[in-house]
């Protein structure tokens, strides 16, 4: 557990000794600023509250995750490995599943950093409501939106985990990464909002975190789709401690 | 302190080490010597726990490295052949870091980490960032970071490899001031180093050992013989000729030099043989100015075992 905090705090250190997360950081906030322009933008034009708000986690804001998550996790592994440092790691007491969970943790502190303007935000919309009207912002909503970006994210940092942990090479990491989410994403997208066949749209509504995005920025929070990300990001985590384990030149 | 039963490491394309076996005792500074791709970096990984072996038993300090490869780790301080370091972080902060990875208590951090520093000379430059440092001073973090947990196994992969023959002597010194405290197995692939600083030395050679003794029994032991340097004014054919009815006596090299002088050098083979050579030089009327016995270098040794794998001590 010691070494989990140690591992954790060199992490976060590192991640902010880096400029790639500064330039992450950076065009993802003027993508959030956007986002908020363009929704204050409908709400001006009439639109309806509850499909404008959906914007502030779903919506256009989700395609960019499949961009910056890879981008945020290619360096974690692939760079220990290029610099050789994982051996001198995996020489030391600590076990692979510890070392895996504290670049997880401090990569996902780092996400939930990403969404912080959200939260002046949301004081803004507030601010803005006139008085006696109920109910906006929705905060229950909102709390869902949060809940299904930090679930969608962690699903993106397993699999960008992944991929950096299986490379020595950050560019690999990032486009290998890159490429699985984009797949699943478009994939189950289309699946959801274009396929003729009901069937299949049900299906890709069950998988699609377009979709789920969506859902959970109305407030919707399903415990089948809870269940859903846990377990594979569980998974994409424990694939990683595997390759870590058996991976070792 | 560490034995090595039998270990194999294949890897899909090649066998790296094949069936060795040795011990360390506690105290004990041991070279591992070899040509590049002989099996020590495998063989060194294989005992820090980091690659697990084909077959075979690894134990250090009593505990198996295949079933409790935590404890083991506690007790070796290892440094990686390349000495990897993260180059955006302060000589401190990485030196605190390693130390609390490998579970130095808060309390005795602090002093520790000055302690190393101040053995590897890193007293200077803790503030500094690493990727500015000379290679030099990133090979003693390296050190400094192998020894920051006190273990009572050292486990260095060449550790003077890339630096400056200033440096080197800084750190076969240090080195053999750890000695003292430590046991100390290191790999090296030059020569001197392990005739300055270790007590014994395996040689490894396509995954085997091939010899196993310490430094002046390996010298000796392969050589029975003795080398003798000889210059003496006559003319090189007479004294070539003279020469090769002693039995026993084998040429090794002639260098003509100035004024009709012959620089000679000469294996001979069992007893002394200088006073032979001084009644040939008496006899003939050949004026002699140099006749020394040199010591066997352990590069002669080193050769012909890594040459010829048959070799048996």
């Amino acid at each position: 557990m010691s070494t989990f905090f140690c591992l954790l705090k060199k992490e976060l250190r590192s991640c902010f000794l880096s400029p790639v997360a500064f330039i992450i950081i950076f065009f993802f906030w003027v993508l959030l600023g956007l986002n908020f322009w363009w929704m204050l933008v409908q709400l001006a034009d009439g639109e309806l509250l509850q499909e404008a708000t959906q914007q502030i986690f779903g919506g256009l804001i989700s395609f960019s995750l499949l961009v910056i998550i890879p981008l945020l996790t290619m360096r974690l592994f692939a760079e220990e490995r290029k610099l050789g440092t994982l051996e001198s790691l995996l020489t030391t007491p600590l076990t692979p599943g510890s070392l895996v969970l504290a670049k997880f943790t401090g990569a996902l502190l780092f996400y939930l950093l990403l969404w912080l303007p959200v939260v002046v935000y949301l004081g803004i919309l507030h601010h803005l409501a006139p008085d006696g009207v109920v109910g906006f912002p929705d905060f229950g909503a909102m709390r869902a939106g949060f809940l299904g970006v930090v679930l969608v994210g962690a699903l993106y940092l397993s699999v960008g985990l992944l991929m950096s942990s299986i490379t020595s090479n950050q560019i690999v990491a990032a486009i290998s990464g890159f490429s699985i989410l984009a797949i699943m994403f478009f994939s189950t997208l289309f699946m959801a909002y274009t396929a003729p066949n009901p069937m299949v749209q049900t299906l890709g509504r069950y998988f699609s975190p377009f979709a789920h995005l969506l859902d959970f920025s109305r407030g919707i929070v399903d415990s089948r789709i809870l269940m859903l990300y846990l377990s594979y990001t569980a998974w994409f985590l424990f694939a990683t401690v595997k390759v870590i384990e058996s991976k070792r030149t | 302190m560490i034995r090595v039963e039998g270990v194999t490491k294949k890897y899909p394309a090649r066998l790296a080490v094949d069936r060795i076996s040795f011990s360390v005792d506690p105290g004990e500074i041991v070279g591992f010597l070899g040509p590049n791709g002989a099996g020590k970096t495998t063989t060194m990984r294989m005992l820090a726990g980091y690659l697990p072996m084909t077959s075979g038993r690894i134990s250090v300090a009593g505990y198996d490295v295949s079933i409790d490869p935590q404890e083991v780790r506690r007790r070796i301080g290892y440094l990686p052949e390349s000495c990897p370091l993260y180059p955006e972080m302060r000589v401190d902060e990485y030196l605190y870091f390693r130390a609390e990875l490998k579970g130095v208590k808060l309390s005795a951090r602090k002093s520790r980490v000055s302690e190393v520093k101040e053995q590897c000379g890193l007293e200077e430059v803790g503030k500094r960032i690493i990727g500015q440092l000379s290679k030099g001073f990133r090979q003693r973090v390296g050190l400094a970071d192998s020894l920051v947990h006190d273990p009572d196994l050292l486990i260095l992969d060449e550790p003077t490899v890339g630096l400056d023959p200033n440096q080197i002597r800084q750190v076969r010194s240090l080195v053999k001031d750890l000695a003292k405290r430590h046991t100390i197995l290191l790999s090296t692939h030059i020569l001197p180093e392990v005739e300055a600083i270790c007590e014994r030395i395996l040689i490894l050679n396509a995954g085997q050992i091939v010899a196993a003794d310490t430094v002046d029994n390996l010298r000796r032991e392969l050589h029975m013989g003795m080398r003798v340097d000889m210059e003496i004014r006559a003319p090189a054919e007479a004294l070539l000729e003279q020469l090769s009815t002693l039995p026993g006596l084998e040429v090794r090299r002639t260098e003509e030099m100035p004024e009709g002088w012959i620089h000679l050098e000469l294996d001979t083979k069992g007893e002394d043989m200088r006073e032979t050579l001084f009644e040939l030089a008496v006899e003939k009327g050949w004026p002699l100015r140099e006749l020394v016995e040199r010591e066997h270098s352990l590069e002669d040794t080193f050769l012909k075992v890594t040459k010829n794998t048959e070799v048996t001590l």
